[in-house]
């Protein structure tokens, strides 16, 4: 457990984390145009209203500019023929070992953003817990999945 | 293999219950609305038709049921609209557990229950009511091994002989009465009266309730303190009492692939443990027994009935003194003997990462009482003082201990659990690093198994991370080949 794993997941995960935390940004902005109008209308104080945008403006900056490309970074994973190993987290660095004999099923994900990169993310499920590869080359999330789902296949004497 | 059969009709009567049970809460304030008005007629008359159509529907519902066996398989045939056949496997039964209530054993019958792996309680298979002996049929031809099974049914005493031989614990009386007075029922109980009582006053007619308040006040104080002992005490002997009466005649017998396990005095329970299915094998010691040396053995396993009080875990043997439980384990389950008397400390300098999470939320409560109400500022602070105590009990608690075999954590929350991990058991194993911690050289593990709520994590917290690495390589199967 003292190396990291090797390899890393696409570089355009970036861009595609960057444009799901702006679509969250906007639903953001939009709280915040609800809470000026309402402002208008009840007639309360417009600072909540523009507070509310100082907190976007700030979160915005944060989950477009500097998260995706620290947990890009940070994200890695490796298949070897008998376990799965993966690392991430920003702050606090989560590296998992799941062996191949107790995975029970893989999914591959992608929604309309990985799918306009070509990307697609790995979801690889044991009994008790669930392990999530996001954002793969497209082909390689398809190999992967098949290779793992390969590699499992040996024999499953209980659960 | 056999043809299908029907369930005893008796289990008529239990679909009543239980149904009646299920919709009293439903109809109580219907019933109470009509007392209220003294439409007695209406009253008796909506209870009729509502009898008649439970009734109606649950026998029903008994001759819709069928179930057969069939080339190693559990076939079950139901529903009165929507027609249900399952199929089960006899290789993916995790458990087959007898249970016999009150009723049952008036009339020599037995509930089956079928456990398979997994939280979805809907794939289960449960037979209500057939005869004892097509139980133990049942229990035969399901069973992981076919061979090795524990016939005992009533007329051959002499099998019980042979079965002699396997290695058999039962619990004493003393031990049990002693289990009884430290399981910490007592607790739970009063909370339930405590809230009974507060839901009474809507239930009991109002003069009722304000006679005997009133009654109560007028008392001196002396016999307000008596009275409240002898309620105290009352509310113990009924902990005591119902320990004894689930787990009195408790039986573990150890037979070749699986243990069995009796027990209960009002409800007869039988429970079959493949030796095969045992996730983890732990020893939990509650705050209340750890001090008397007192602890119990129990095995996760996946799949099986989920016990409120209990949560996932099935009880081995209810209460064991410390110093026995290695030659309970070495009798019972040899293969999980290996019971380590030494444990990997928690290094020194994690011991602030354990104060600070013991502490940061009785910390944000004080300060938000002591911002509104000061006057209760007593509270938080008391729970803030138990809080750092139980902090450092983890810190001085918390360790593990590898072996070739197997991974041993000891682990506190509030009571303190040993849990005995093997490599092919767990299904994930885990690694968390902060900033700090690398820093410090720590690191924080989670080890995962599979139970019957789909999983069960056990995280370690703040070890040395050389420690943590080298978990990771005796896990890592890459590295042995």
């Amino acid at each position: 457990m003292k190396q990291t794993p090797q390899k890393q997941i696409a570089n355009d995960a970036i861009k595609a984390w960057q444009i799901s935390a702006s679509i969250q940004l906007s639903i953001g902005i939009l709280i915040g145009i609800i809470i000026l109008i309402l402002g208008n209308v009840f007639s309360f104080s417009y600072w909540y209203g523009i507070g509310f945008f100082g907190l976007d403006i700030i979160l915005g900056t944060i989950t477009i500019f500097i998260i995706p490309k620290l947990r890009w970074r940070r994200w890695r994973y490796e298949i070897f023929d008998q376990e799965i190993y993966i690392q991430y987290g920003i702050l606090i660095v989560t590296r998992t070992l799941v062996p191949m004999a107790r995975v029970q099923h893989v999914d591959t994900k992608q929604g309309p953003i990985l799918k306009k990169y070509d990307l697609a993310s790995l979801t690889i499920s044991t009994a008790a817990t669930v392990h999530e590869i996001p954002a793969l080359l497209e082909h390689e999330a398809y190999g992967l999945r098949d290779q793992i789902s390969e590699l499992a296949r040996v024999e499953q004497d209980d659960v | 293999m056999s043809e299908a059969k029907r369930l005893h009709p008796v289990s008529i009567l239990f679909h009543v219950i239980t149904t009646t049970r299920q919709i009293f809460f439903a109809l109580l304030p219907i019933i109470l609305l009509v007392i209220n008005d003294f439409k007695w007629l209406h009253l008796i008359l909506g209870l009729i038709i509502v009898i008649v159509f439970l009734f109606g529907f649950s026998i029903l519902k008994w001759l819709r049921f069928t179930y057969q066996i069939e080339h190693d398989q559990l076939r079950i045939e139901q529903g009165v609209f929507v027609r249900q056949k399952r199929t089960i496997s006899k290789h993916r039964i995790q458990s087959i557990d007898l249970t016999q209530n009150v009723i049952h054993r008036i009339f020599g019958l037995t509930k089956v229950q079928i456990e398979t792996a997994g939280s979805n309680l809907n794939v289960d298979a449960s037979l209500s009511a057939v005869t004892f002996a097509e139980g133990k049929w049942l229990h035969g031809q399901l069973k992981y091994h076919n061979n090795n099974t524990p016939v005992d049914t009533e007329d051959n005493q002499v099998d019980q002989q042979v079965e002699k031989q396997y290695p058999t614990r039962q619990i004493s009386w003393p031990m049990l009465i002693l289990a009884g007075s430290t399981s910490g029922s007592f607790g739970i109980l009063l909370a339930l009266i405590g809230f009974a009582s507060s839901e009474a006053e809507s239930l009991i007619p109002d003069s009722f309730y304000e006679e005997t308040t009133s009654w109560i006040f007028s008392q001196a104080v002396p016999t307000i303190i008596l009275l409240s002992i002898i309620l105290l005490i009352g509310i113990y002997i009924v902990g005591i009492l119902s320990t004894l009466i689930k787990y009195g005649n408790f039986t573990i017998t150890r037979y070749e692939e699986e243990l069995y396990i009796t027990r209960g005095l009002l409800e007869k329970k039988q429970m079959t443990i493949p030796l095969k299915r045992i996730q983890v094998v732990g020893i939990k010691q509650s705050i209340i027994r750890e001090p008397l040396g007192l602890a119990t053995v129990f095995v996760e396993i996946a799949g099986g009935e989920v016990d409120e009080r209990e949560g996932t875990e099935t009880l081995l043997f209810p209460i064991l003194f410390k110093k026995e439980i290695k030659t309970f384990l070495a009798e019972i389950i040899p293969e999980y003997n290996a019971l380590p008397d030494k444990f990997q400390s928690i290094p020194k300098r994690a011991l602030p990462y354990y104060f600070v999470r013991a502490a940061w939320l009785p910390i944000i409560a004080s300060i938000i009482v002591a911002l509104f109400w000061f006057k209760w500022i007593w509270v938080p602070l008391l729970i803030l003082a138990i809080s750092i105590i139980f902090g450092f009990l983890r810190f001085r608690t918390n360790g593990y201990n590898l072996t070739d075999k197997q991974l041993t954590l000891r682990l506190r929350h509030f009571s303190k659990d040993i849990i005995m991990l093997r490599r092919r058991r767990m299904q994930a194993f885990e690694t968390q690093q902060h900033v700090l911690h690398r820093k410090q050289r720590l690191a924080t593990t989670n080890s995962s198994i599979l139970n019957n709520f789909a999983g069960r994590h056990y995280k370690l917290n703040e070890i040395e991370s050389d420690g943590a690495d080298a978990i990771g390589e005796w896990y890592s199967y890459q590295t042995k080949g």
